[in-house]
């Protein structure tokens, strides 16, 4: 063997190791027990898994669960557990993926003005459509659009600005997007003033309990878009040299960034439009994943995907179980964490570690 | 190698580069050099792809206009002014950034990448650092981390912004020997802004004066670095000093012409 | 995340508005023989003197309008809010209780006007535009709304109106209580505001109907707090299976008994299999007004079918 090819040997740049990849698994493999174990009815780990057993049709298995908790264990505290969990993977992954693309630590999932094109398309929603759509899922489909619609209007605004067509502008034409998208909502909002609690409380965020049916009509985006995130992961750890140095090194950085953008915007919509504005998710889970390991985004994204999904999951727990039997919205949960979150990450990055 | 002609920049309304002219040959050392402002810059950056421009840039007789991003890439690298050198990356996954022109958006790194990164980082005397963290390299260590980066990419060409502007005289010795080596061993051709024209005047095969984007000179080293052209562009009064073959720069105090 | 600031003081005050003021009592005086002025009452913007019968009333509360055109006093409306809906006739203008535009109500010219929310000195700016003004802010007992329909009748000069208003709906709520408290014994109900299960307790107006006919509410396990208002989980009310489920947010969010029974998991609430599932017009659900008696009309023919 060469020289150079023994050295190559020790030329590696820090994918997924197994250390990480098994830690976060086994973060997730827990969250996902604690989600299924912990709610107002106790079922009690052998029932759970006994029930599930049953499920898979396991020989001789059978559930010792009445039929209600049956229900309750399957038809709601599962299909939550599953939801939150793609929720909180989506989200986190959007955040890293906009952290990376517009190099900005603090960018979040929201940056784009998804939040406020949905938070539009709920409140016309939930104001204006007829009484017999209202109940029907009208509403997912709305935030959906709302959320869409914004985002692409910001690209249109940025292409359209004369100053140097980079990510800076970008970020600056959703901040334009999301004040008018915002201001509207607002307006909206206040010409029917007795839908407030209905519109606040989706803002809020919320896993609902709607069973299978959100997560099969989620899955699909969220699918996609970490496919697609994840396949062009490493281009992301290039376009974190700026667009400048990322063009000579061959990458054709506005259409990677539309590329990222779509995707983790498509998945934003989508997780946003069941589980409305769940905030801090796609700031905290990157920062601290990156806190506790310093690796670049080759790493990063998937393991926001599968350390998002717990964290959401457990943050969801508390929700659920803190003020049990009455719930707290998961914003609120999220946002208690949050804040001090903000004020290490702002701690450890000011002291040179970014 | 590199040929411009009539190459015409724009920027806000004003023409940063008016009408510049120039020739690179192969494995020549070109050094631009010119008072602040004058627009060398922007014309690597032109070179290098990154400005819309008028005129003509050809390499190797194809304009770039024709050339996929890629393809660019893989005949030129560039060594920036100010390069981003994350913190929190490795030296070797710096240096295999620089093979980036050869994967697709979808590939990883195969055996052959890391073997091109090896070698520079070898050549480049960076045996031992492949997991340091580039936040905690010092300057002239980051200096060599992204010629490094550059000399992975394998292209033909290298476009440096003030390579030595950062360093100290020893490194800056080493750094453009090191340059000069590589230029020899792979035949690789260098464009280098140089704002220190005795280094300039040392290395370079040929220099281009400009001036408020004009070319004001183009030869060797001895025909462009006059005391007349140097007071004209520069308003510095200097004296030329033949030494060891070459010239260096040396600025002259007393009365200057007002 | 700016806008939270701003919707929590509208959202905290709405609540305000139906969990019910402060000062919900009143005593009322009246100089000289029945139904003559001046007449002074105590409301929950303090002591209130009306000098004449009033003529051009304007009402920007659903419950006080309600309250009027029963005691027979819609004639001297002029106006009435956005939100008030009934009877089918009201002078409906678009003219907000929740966010009032002064200039608009005073172009009314009304000699009294009635609030249900007092957001950002309203009441003030009208008394100094010499306009007076009435609040009554939510009921917190059946008490208090007796208490507050009488007022209405001595600020309007139907003082005998209103009493035997008030006379029809104790003695209608008393029969029916009686009739239906052996019916509703032991059983548990889930009361609805919206479908992402906010529930109202037995310490809110709407819970004391409950109360009254001796059900459960299931959400006052759930109210550590005591705000009033939690939002349940969805497995406490299909583990705790209430036998009737009062569906009061048909009107807001297009809920009815079958897209109740349709959530999952819900099939096995006691409610839903017998059918108990009750719908209420939003409105009543929320107001405190002569349509109470519906509420407990409608409230025990669910509990009758129940028992069968």
């Amino acid at each position: 063997m060469t020289v150079a090819a023994e050295r190559a040997a020790d030329v590696r740049a820090r994918g997924l190791t197994p250390i990480w990849a098994c830690s976060a698994v086994g973060f997730l493999l827990v969250s996902l027990a604690v989600g299924v174990l912990a709610g107002p009815v106790d079922l009690g780990v052998g029932g759970v898994l006994e029930s599930a057993a049953a499920r898979l049709h396991v020989p001789g298995a059978s559930t010792p669960l009445s039929p209600t908790e049956e229900a309750i264990l399957w038809e709601i505290r599962v299909p939550r557990v599953v939801l939150a969990a793609l929720v909180g993977a989506m989200l986190a992954l959007a955040g890293a993926t906009y952290q990376g693309v517009f190099r900005n630590p603090l960018a979040d999932p929201y940056l784009l003005g998804v939040a406020a094109g949905a938070g539009l398309g709920a409140t016309i929603a939930i104001a204006y459509l007829p009484e017999g759509l209202r109940g029907q899922r009208a509403l997912p489909v709305a935030a959906f659009v709302g959320g869409a619609v914004a985002v692409m209007l910001t690209y249109a605004v940025g292409r359209s600005a004369r100053r140097e067509r980079d990510a800076a502008t970008l970020v600056l034409a959703g901040v334009t997007v999301a004040a008018f998208f915002t201001a509207w909502q607002t307006f909206v909002q206040q010409q029917n003033a007795e839908t407030l609690q209905q519109v606040y409380s989706w803002i809020l965020g919320n896993i609902p309990n709607t069973g299978w049916s959100d997560v099969v009509l989620i899955l699909p985006y969220v699918a996609v878009a970490t496919v697609v995130i994840l396949a062009l992961r490493r281009v992301v750890d290039v376009l974190s040299l700026g667009d400048d140095e990322a063009s000579t090194l061959g990458v054709d950085v506005r259409r990677v960034r539309l590329a990222l953008v779509v995707a983790a915007t498509l998945g934003t919509a989508a997780a946003v439009a069941v589980s409305g504005l769940i905030g801090f998710v796609g700031i905290i889970v990157p920062h601290a994943v990156r806190l506790l390991s310093g690796v670049g985004y080759r790493a990063l994204l998937p393991l926001s995907v599968i350390i998002g999904a717990g964290f959401l999951v457990l943050a969801d727990v508390i929700a659920r179980t803190a003020l049990s039997p009455a719930e707290i919205p998961l914003g609120v949960v999220t946002a208690f964490f949050g804040a001090p979150f903000f004020a290490l990450v702002l701690r450890t990055t000011r002291a040179g570690v970014s | 190698m590199i040929e411009l002609r009539g190459v015409t920049i724009a920027l806000g309304g004003r023409p940063v580069v008016d009408g510049v002219d120039a020739a690179v040959a192969e494995r020549e050392w070109l050094a631009l050099i010119g008072p602040n402002g004058a627009g060398k810059t922007t014309l690597l950056r032109a070179v290098a792809g990154l400005v819309p421009f008028t005129g003509s840039i050809e390499i190797g007789g194809r304009p770039i206009e024709e050339l996929r991003r890629s393809e660019l890439s893989r005949l030129v690298a560039v060594v920036p002014q100010e390069p981003s050198t994350p913190p929190w990356m490795t030296v070797a996954e710096y240096v295999l950034l620089g093979r980036t022109p050869h994967l697709g958006p979808l590939a990883k790194e195969g055996r052959r990448d890391r073997e091109a990164a090896a070698r520079a980082i070898a050549r480049l005397d960076l045996v031992g650092y492949e997991e340091r963290r580039l936040g905690t390299l010092s300057g002239g260590e980051k200096q060599r981390v992204v010629v490094a980066r550059a000399l992975a990419q394998e292209a033909q060409i290298i476009l440096l912004d003030e390579p030595t502007a950062a360093l100290d005289i020893g490194h800056q010795q080493q750094a453009l020997e090191l340059l000069d080596l590589l230029r020899g061993e792979s035949g690789l051709t260098l464009v280098a802004a140089m704002h220190d024209l005795t280094l300039a005047a040392q290395y370079a095969d040929r220099m281009v004066l400009l001036d408020t984007g004009k070319v004001a000179a183009d030869g060797v080293p001895r025909d462009v670095l006059t005391e007349t052209l140097i007071a004209g562009h520069y308003g510095a009064s200097i004296d030329v000093v033949p030494v060891g073959g070459r010239i260096a720069i040396v600025p002259r105090r007393g009365t200057r012409d007002t | 995340m700016l806008r939270i600031s701003a919707l929590v003081a509208l959202v905290a005050a709405t609540f305000a508005v139906v969990v019910a003021g402060a000062s919900g009592g009143a005593t009322s005086h009246q100089t000289g023989s029945q139904a003559s002025f001046p007449v002074t009452i105590v409301a929950s913007n303090g002591k209130v003197t009306v000098a004449r019968k009033p003529r051009r009333i304007v009402s920007l509360s659903p419950t006080a309008t309600e309250s009027l055109f029963a005691i027979g006093a819609g004639v001297q409306v002029v106006a009435v809010d956005d939100q008030s809906d009934y009877p089918k006739s009201v002078p409906k203008t678009s003219l907000s209780g929740f966010t009032p535009n002064v200039e608009a109500i005073a172009s009314y010219r009304p000699d009294l006007v009635l609030i249900a929310y007092d957001p950002k000195g309203l009441s003030d700016a009208l008394a100094r535009l010499g306009i007076t003004v009435v609040h009554q802010d939510g009921a917190k007992s059946f008490k208090g709304a007796y208490q507050q329909i009488r007022q209405l009748g001595l600020v309007t000069g139907h003082e005998s109106e209103a009493t035997r208003l008030v006379g029809r709906m104790r003695s209608k709520i008393a029969a029916i209580v009686a009739a239906a408290r052996r019916a509703g014994r032991g059983l548990s109900v889930y009361h609805e505001l919206t479908p992402d299960l906010y529930s109202a307790t037995s310490k809110t107006f709407v819970g004391k109907v409950y109360e009254a006919l001796g059900l459960r509410n299931i959400a006052d396990a759930a109210d550590s707090a005591g705000f009033g208002y939690p939002q349940l989980s969805a497995e406490y009310v299909v583990s705790v299976s209430p036998d009737v489920i009062v569906v009061a947010d048909t009107v807001c969010c297009g809920q009815k008994p079958s897209t109740v029974a349709a959530r999952p998991g819900w099939d096995r609430i006691s409610a839903v299999r017998t059918g108990s599932i009750v719908r209420i017009d939003d409105s009543i659900a929320s107001r405190w007004g002569p349509r109470l008696v519906n509420f407990f009309r409608a409230m025990s023919s669910a509990l009758a079918r129940l028992r069968q």
